[in-house]
């Protein structure tokens, strides 16, 4: 909308590049290119010359792959001389010059080329393990590098040298993207590939791969008891035989076995163990009544067991009640195991009280020597008539209209 | 009296102690609710990404055919970003000759090569603006493991602009393909070897469009309630399809309208606002009205990092409306010679020249131009553009002969004059300013003039405006008074005598 008197900056700078334009068409007959060669290996010494007739010493534009500068010239005896940075000597690609200072400007292309000498060997490998079987592999990446760190020329042939167990095996490769790379295939067994590369006769260094075992196949499991009763107290040991992959060779350690046992009432119970040199155990508790289980064990999405069966028998047949204290103590016991021995300490006894038909309290306890003494408080359950139902080791034994 | 004094004691005891109750409660809960202000509690965990874009050149990826190991969507995004985001470090050290930010995206042996050059062009005092503006990158490999990948990225046009003590002494544009081995590396994709393979001077190949403008008769439009801000809150198609009836019955057959760079959204562009520009495109097409679209307003950084910037702005809004009925012509930026002083004349011109490529690569069909101040700035870039526009406030005697004499210089491209008109301010801050009148006889000559030479116009502007935004012509009361008195209507409503010559003499 505003106008600004911007005429005067616009009409000086429109005569000025006029003026300059005229100075520059001269200079530029007076400027010829004289290097012919436009192919350089990195590292060398490169100097673009021009023949200059007059004594302008125009600046030389260079750019390459990393980034773009300006040098100055070296002018003697009528020979411009723009001798190139170490920085672009050094490295490979093309680098596009201009003579600066020119309305119609010399310009051209250089390409450097790598020196065809290996320095070092770029490795990269990955991944560091592999499955056993055939079917997994690793790959080495390889470039191989000159003095100035620049990747050979795409062609140059990468030989992979790799040894597992019996093998040795050695593959020839060619670059291509700057890069070499080679994939390198498990076997059946497990164990360690171990890996090198060479190069124009150099060679790298060693590198290793391990191959793990493939995923393990279906398993038996067997079980360790101290005896067959069901006394809450003695530990089944379940144990797995030696899990193998497919190919014969044992799980790594630590493979993780969940067992699951399945009782009369179809409830679930679950215990687990990792595997050392193939196998797994895991424990549990007897049950602390007659009861049916089934065991089964799995290793989570891969493999699985057979499945088990176990009988635990009765442990107590039978237990004595007496009630004392205007039946506000009432003592369980003696129970007895299998051998008529006292029952370990631990085994819980319930009792559950229940008033008109209706269950007021259920209280917990354990046996201690073979014993367990229930006390009714009378601030809590008031003078009245109850009936207690006292449960342990599966068996129940019932007293109705039970005065407090 | 000693019962009274009595009770009026008490009274301003208990008042008083009530008071001194009241400022300390006061008190304590003011520093309370000030203890307990502050951050949001979901900030501790710093989940929201502020992510702002600053460079996003055109990126193109070849369809995926690598060798290796398969490439997904994820990993190619990350790639992408970090390879951008490489490019625009190594913009910044150059331009900058230092070297924050390339340790993240430059492996340890490949920095070595940025550093030694950005150290050369220290010591000489060199600088390179650059940047790149469209990468076609092809993915040639990715490793099984994940950790390397090689891409080819082909044809990245790059420009540059090398100053050395502060002058400019080089601008160029290069086309160049780049073989690039990029590692994961601490979570960053970095560059560990790039090749430049071939290189070129790029020259953007445009062509002049088929169908350029003829005989337009138009009006710069803003509503009368919201001008420099027409797609906001307040935007009302009732309100515009009036006017543009308005427009159409007095016998003009175009309008020139501003799309704000900014409140547009920058290179995200704010969707309900383009939505709304399309929506008055459609109302001037129901009113058989053709629009000129000027881009970038109230933009004036024009430097070459913001480049990419731009260009997505402005594709976003070329591409959605180049097969509009209604549209007519863009305009790239309303009066960017006024820049020259502050931003550099050759900092504008490149930045135009680059943005024509960019607008005329995405709509080849309509014509596009600057609206230059003067008819003085009108022969920069004429080459390019399609047609010649320029703005004209001065007096109507020299119109003639500065048209002609453009005519003369630029013979092969239709000019019009987008922009003329005369403020009707006389009052305070004005007392010789000109009258409703002298309006009159203003646009009564300048058809005269359009007539007789055939000269396409657009007129300054339908309405007396009532607010100015100080962004426009400052805070100066004088230029804000006659900034709004150039319509054709007053702000009550009434037409002046000048709208009878809006269309004709």
């Amino acid at each position: 909308m505003t106008l600004k008197p911007t005429y005067l900056l616009i009409i000086t700078l429109v005569f000025s590049s006029f003026v300059s334009s005229v100075d520059e068409s001269i200079i530029n007959n007076n400027i010829q290119l004289l290097t012919s060669e436009t192919e350089f290996e990195a590292g060398n010494t490169i100097a673009l010359t021009f023949s200059n007739t007059n004594a302008s010493k125009p600046n030389l534009y260079l750019s390459n792959s990393y980034g773009s500068t300006i040098i100055n010239p070296h002018l003697e005896n009528g020979i411009l001389n723009y001798q190139l940075p170490k920085t672009f000597s050094n490295k490979t690609g093309v680098i596009s010059w201009n003579l600066l200072g020119d309305d119609t400007p010399l310009s051209g292309k250089l390409n450097i080329y790598p020196k065809q000498e290996v320095t070092t060997m770029e490795t990269y490998l990955g991944p560091p393990s592999i499955e056993a079987g055939g079917a997994d592999y690793t790959m080495l990446v390889v470039i191989p590098k000159d003095i100035y760190d620049n990747p050979l020329k795409d062609g140059t042939a990468v030989s992979v040298k790799y040894q597992f167990s019996e093998n040795k095996s050695k593959d020839v490769v060619y670059m291509k993207n700057s890069i070499s790379y080679r994939n390198i295939y498990s076997e059946t067994k497990t164990g360690r590939i171990l890996i090198s590369s060479e190069c124009l006769s150099k060679n790298s260094k060693e590198y290793d791969v391990n191959v793990m075992p493939a995923i393990p196949t279906d398993f038996t499991i067997t079980y360790n008891r101290n005896h067959e009763y069901a006394d809450g107290n003695q530990i089944t040991n379940f144990s797995t035989s030696i899990i193998k992959d497919k190919y014969g060779n044992i799980v790594s350690d630590g493979t993780y076995v969940d067992f699951f046992i399945t009782n009369a009432s179809n409830h679930i119970l679950k215990t687990s163990g990792s595997t050392i040199n193939g196998i797994a155990k895991a424990k549990m508790i007897h049950p602390d009544h007659e009861e049916n289980w089934v065991v089964k064990a799995f290793i989570g999405g891969m493999a699985e067991s057979d499945s088990l069966s176990l009988i635990y028998k009765q442990a107590i047949l039978d237990f004595q009640i007496a009630f004392s204290d205007d039946n506000r103590t009432i003592s369980v016991g003696p129970l007895k195991s299998f051998m008529n021995q006292m029952i370990p300490d631990g085994l819980e006894v319930k009792l559950h009280i229940y008033q008109n038909d209706k269950k007021v309290k259920t209280l917990f306890k354990s046996t201690f020597e073979g014993y367990t003494n229930f006390k009714l408080s009378s601030d809590i359950f008031t003078k009245g008539t109850y009936t207690f139902k006292i449960e342990t080791a599966g068996i129940q034994k019932i007293y109705q209209n039970i005065k407090l | 009296m000693i019962g009274i004094n009595k009770n009026i004691l008490r009274a301003v005891l208990i008042l008083s102690y009530i008071a001194i109750t009241a400022l300390v409660v006061f008190g304590i809960s003011s520093l309370y609710s000030y203890l307990n202000t502050g951050a949001d509690r979901s900030a501790i965990l710093h989940t929201d990404i502020k992510k702002t874009d600053q460079y996003l050149p055109k990126i193109t990826w070849a369809p995926l055919n690598n060798e290796g190991r398969p490439m997904n969507e994820q990993t190619l995004n990350a790639i992408e970003n970090d390879y951008l985001d490489a490019w625009y470090v190594k913009h910044v050290a150059y331009k900058t000759n230092k070297t924050i930010g390339i340790d993240d995206y430059y492996t340890d042996s490949s920095r070595e090569n940025i550093f030694n050059i950005i150290e050369q062009n220290k010591t000489k005092n060199i600088t390179v603006e650059g940047t790149t503006l469209k990468h076609h990158p092809t993915l040639e490999f990715f490793s099984e493991d994940g950790q390397l990948v090689v891409i080819t990225d082909n044809d990245v046009v790059e420009y540059k602009r090398i100053y050395e003590n502060e002058n400019i002494i080089l601008e160029t544009t290069e086309k160049s393909t780049y073989k690039v081995i990029l590692l994961l590396e601490d979570g960053f994709w970095r560059i560990r070897h790039i090749i430049k393979q071939k290189t070129e001077v790029y020259n953007a190949d445009i062509n002049p469009v088929l169908n350029n403008i003829t005989s337009i008769k138009g009006i710069n439009y803003y509503p009368q309630a919201t001008p420099w801000n027409m797609f906001g809150d307040k935007f009302d198609p009732a309100i515009i399809t009036k006017d543009f009836k308005l427009i159409k019955e007095s016998g003009l057959n175009s309008i020139r309208i501003f799309v704000p760079y900014e409140a547009f959204g920058k290179a995200n562009i704010n969707s309900k606002k383009l939505k709304k520009l399309t929506q008055l495109l459609n109302l001037a097409e129901t009113q058989q009205l053709k629009v000129v679209v000027t881009l970038f307003d109230f933009y004036g950084d024009y430097s070459v990092l913001d480049w990419t910037l731009n260009q997505r702005h402005a594709e976003t809004i070329v591409s959605t409306l180049k097969n509009h009925n209604a549209l007519l012509a863009w305009d790239i930026k309303n009066e960017p010679n006024l820049d020259f002083e502050s931003r550099g004349q050759k900092h504008v011109i490149a930045w135009l020249d680059n943005m024509i490529d960019l607008v005329k690569s995405v709509d080849k069909k309509h014509p596009v131009t600057i609206g230059w101040s003067n008819a003085k700035s009108a022969k920069f870039l004429k080459n390019k553009l399609d047609f010649i526009t320029f703005h004209y406030y001065e007096d109507l005697d020299d119109l003639e002969a500065i048209y002609k004499g453009l005519k003369q210089d630029i013979p092969n491209k239709p000019i019009a004059i987008t922009e003329f008109g005369m403020s009707s301010y006389k009052g305070l801050w004005n007392p010789f300013g000109n009258s409703e009148k002298n309006q009159a006889e203003y646009h009564k000559q300048a058809q005269n003039i359009f007539s007789n030479n055939e000269i396409s116009f657009m007129s300054w502007t339908l309405y007396d405006f009532i607010e100015i935004p100080k962004e426009v012509v400052g805070r100066l009361p004088w230029r804000k008074r006659a900034q709004e008195h150039f319509g054709f209507i007053t702000q009550n409503g009434e037409t002046k005598p000048a709208f009878k010559y809006i269309s004709k003499e």
